[in-house]
């Protein structure tokens, strides 16, 4: 289902993300313009109040961040790839 | 660009929900003779797409992005697979990992899998027949979709985070902040569609016949 130099650019891009989504996001502050519009608006985000999942915001439970945001980088793409398997095989199957 | 949870009013959180829902069955009926080689395709680039924007890129004293891939999934899928593809990133975000409010879901799909995918598919498809199907037009349609894509993305962003029944003015703040900006740094995102077009079409055939002749699968 998947070829080999796809898997291996998406798994280069798992293990690099934290380089840019968690320790360049520290150092230089990462603001979205979402961001600043909800800013000038005065918006609250309620999202930590309502949370439901273990991996919130690309972490895991007892990892560092920049190990946890890998992991949780390779379990959402575990689970699209999941997805879409057993969609192929629901698809092969009506076929 | 994925809204959180408390930024929509119950009426927006509704027509988003609705306007999901009603392309989402849409898609669903123009999808039943999809291939298996395109689902497929499908499945690798939203985990392409997935692990794509978890690359932030922020910029110093201003502000940041991350790649989206809505046109990019729409210039390679067509409207309605890329609709899927996107929506099932966006879905797993949102429910896994709390990216993207499970009440803004309907907006982010909105912003993300509709409008960025359509518009980016739409302006792909607009230069490559009126120009000509050739490298240059290819890569030229490739980053004027990916752009405009999230440029309308941006907008409709906005559109949706600044309007409230009980604060009309929202929007006349958030629609230029989220449209100048997207403007701006959809540059990029543009430069990276192209390029990211021109690798793949020679590598997957059978994409590119949807990529000239509007098939979308």
């Amino acid at each position: 289902m998947i070829g080999k130099k796809a898997l291996i650019a998406i798994i280069v891009l798992v293990l690099i993300s934290p380089l840019f989504g968690v320790i360049l996001a520290d150092i230089v502050g990462y603001h979205e313009p979402l961001d600043v519009a909800a800013e000038k608006l005065g918006l609250r985000d309620i999202s930590e109040e309502i949370d439901w999942t273990p991996f919130y915001d690309y972490t895991v439970p007892g990892l560092p961040d920049t190990i946890g945001y890998i992991v949780a980088g390779f379990i959402g793409v575990g689970i699209i790839l999941g997805i879409g398997y057993l969609l192929l095989r629901i698809a092969g199957k009506r076929k | 660009m994925h809204i959180p949870d408390g930024f929509l009013d119950a009426t927006t959180v509704a027509i988003t929900y609705a306007v999901m829902v009603v392309f989402m069955a849409l898609a669903l009926r123009k999808m039943g003779n999809t291939s298996r080689e395109a689902l497929s395709l499908s499945t690798v680039l939203a985990a392409g797409i997935f692990a794509a924007q978890m690359l932030n890129w922020p910029i110093p004293g201003g502000t940041s992005l991350h790649f989206v891939g809505g046109a990019l999934a729409g210039i390679l899928l067509g409207p309605y697979l890329g609709f899927f593809t996107m929506f099932l990133v966006l879905l797993v975000q949102c429910l896994v990992f709390h990216d993207g409010g499970i009440t803004a879901l309907g907006a982010n799909v909105l912003n993300m899998a509709i409008i960025d995918v359509l518009v980016g598919y739409g302006m792909y498809m607009l230069v490559v027949k009126s120009l000509g199907n050739s490298r240059k037009t290819r890569m030229l349609g490739a980053f004027l979709g990916g752009w405009l894509g999230i440029t309308l993305a941006g907008i409709a962003c906005g559109l949706e985070i600044g309007f409230s029944p009980s604060f009309p003015l929202g929007i006349t703040i958030t629609v230029p902040v989220m449209g100048i900006w997207h403007a701006i740094l959809g540059v990029i995102e543009g430069l990276i569609t192209a390029l990211t077009v021109d690798y793949l079409y020679p590598r997957l055939p059978h994409i590119q016949l949807a990529m000239t002749r509007g098939v979308g699968r």
